[in-house]
């Protein structure tokens, strides 16, 4: 059975797309500047972030998607993701050569 | 109800009872499906990321080889990778309206774009080799530098090859009538996601590594 809808407007598409580059582009800049680790990482995460986002709304149409299906999507991927950060602080004890707590 | 009123289609006194109750997210079943892949595959990549991230930021040499050249190529990777998800938005939504012919063509536009991108980073990772990186050695500095990219960008790259051979499946079969706008929605979003992988790949293994 084919289910054809009404086509949505390409402008979206278009402004995702190049909102996409320009992200590539500003991390690309700010990364040439070498700034110090933490400031590195958070400059070139949060564009990604958006990026992502534009990505999943936009692209893969989660926006147009049920409302209930975007809650639970997101309310179980981001509790996930923060939960793979849990050993993050251990990274800067093995840096720093401190010993195990005892 | 009975085995045999459900073998009916659920007709009992007159009333026609669903045999299923409908779908929690109103999304047809492959699609939900679908989307969980992508979840879980999100913490697969979101596990790689992260144990790179632990390894690069506990390793105080941890090596910054990518020259110009590298960081130019990996560019035009990610115009062409970007496009091809333009293009695939694109024909999903040809393929929302009916248009077969058009999602079909915009469908294969989409899988060139995607075979120059794999071409392209195959011939990085050749490059990375001829330089003596391997995973467990290279020439400056800690070893695990070899195996957090490779193991990275070969996830990457292993979804982008499984996406082009489903892709071209389905795209052969939708222009055939064999699959459903749905099938290609489904593909649609799984080239979508391999997309939103790489824009973490980028600015995570080649920006933050880049030569001084």
């Amino acid at each position: 059975m084919t289910i054809v809808e009404e086509q949505d407007g390409l402008g979206k598409y278009i402004v995702v797309y190049i909102v996409m580059l320009v992200i590539t582009g500003i991390e690309l800049l700010i990364a040439s500047r070498h700034p110090s680790g933490g400031a590195l990482l958070a400059s070139m995460l949060i564009p990604a972030f958006l990026g992502a986002i534009l990505g999943i709304l936009y692209f893969m149409h989660l926006a147009s998607e049920n409302h209930k299906s975007i809650v639970a999507f997101t309310i179980f991927t981001v509790f996930v993701l923060a939960a793979t950060t849990y050993g993050w602080s251990d990274s800067f004890r093995l840096l720093l050569g401190a010993p195990f707590a005892k | 109800m009975s085995h045999s009123e459900v073998a009916l289609g659920g007709q009992h006194a007159g009333h026609h009872v669903p045999i299923m109750e409908p779908s929690p997210f109103a999304v047809p079943a492959k699609k939900l499906a679908m989307w969980l892949f992508i979840i879980s595959d999100i913490m697969t990549f979101a596990a790689c990321l992260v144990a790179y991230g632990f390894l690069r930021n506990s390793t105080a040499n941890w090596p910054r080889p990518f020259q110009t050249s590298t960081i130019v190529s990996v560019l035009i990777m990610t115009f062409i990778l970007v496009t091809s998800a333009l293009i695939m938005a694109l024909a999903v939504r040809a393929a929302r309206a009916g248009d077969r012919a058009a999602a079909f063509r915009l469908s294969m536009i989409t899988l060139v774009a995607g075979l120059v991108f794999t071409l392209l980073h195959i011939r990085e990772w050749f490059g990375m080799i001829g330089q003596g990186v391997t995973f467990f050695k290279n020439p400056w500095g800690t070893g695990l530098f070899g195996g957090a990219y490779f193991s990275v960008t070969g996830m990457e790259l292993l979804h982008v090859i499984a996406g082009l051979i489903a892709l071209l499946i389905i795209a052969m079969g939708y222009k055939s009538g064999r699959y459903s706008a749905v099938d290609l929605e489904n593909i649609g979003l799984f080239w979508q996601f391999i997309n939103i992988v790489w824009m973490f790949v980028v600015p995570l293994i080649y920006f933050m590594n880049m030569a001084s």
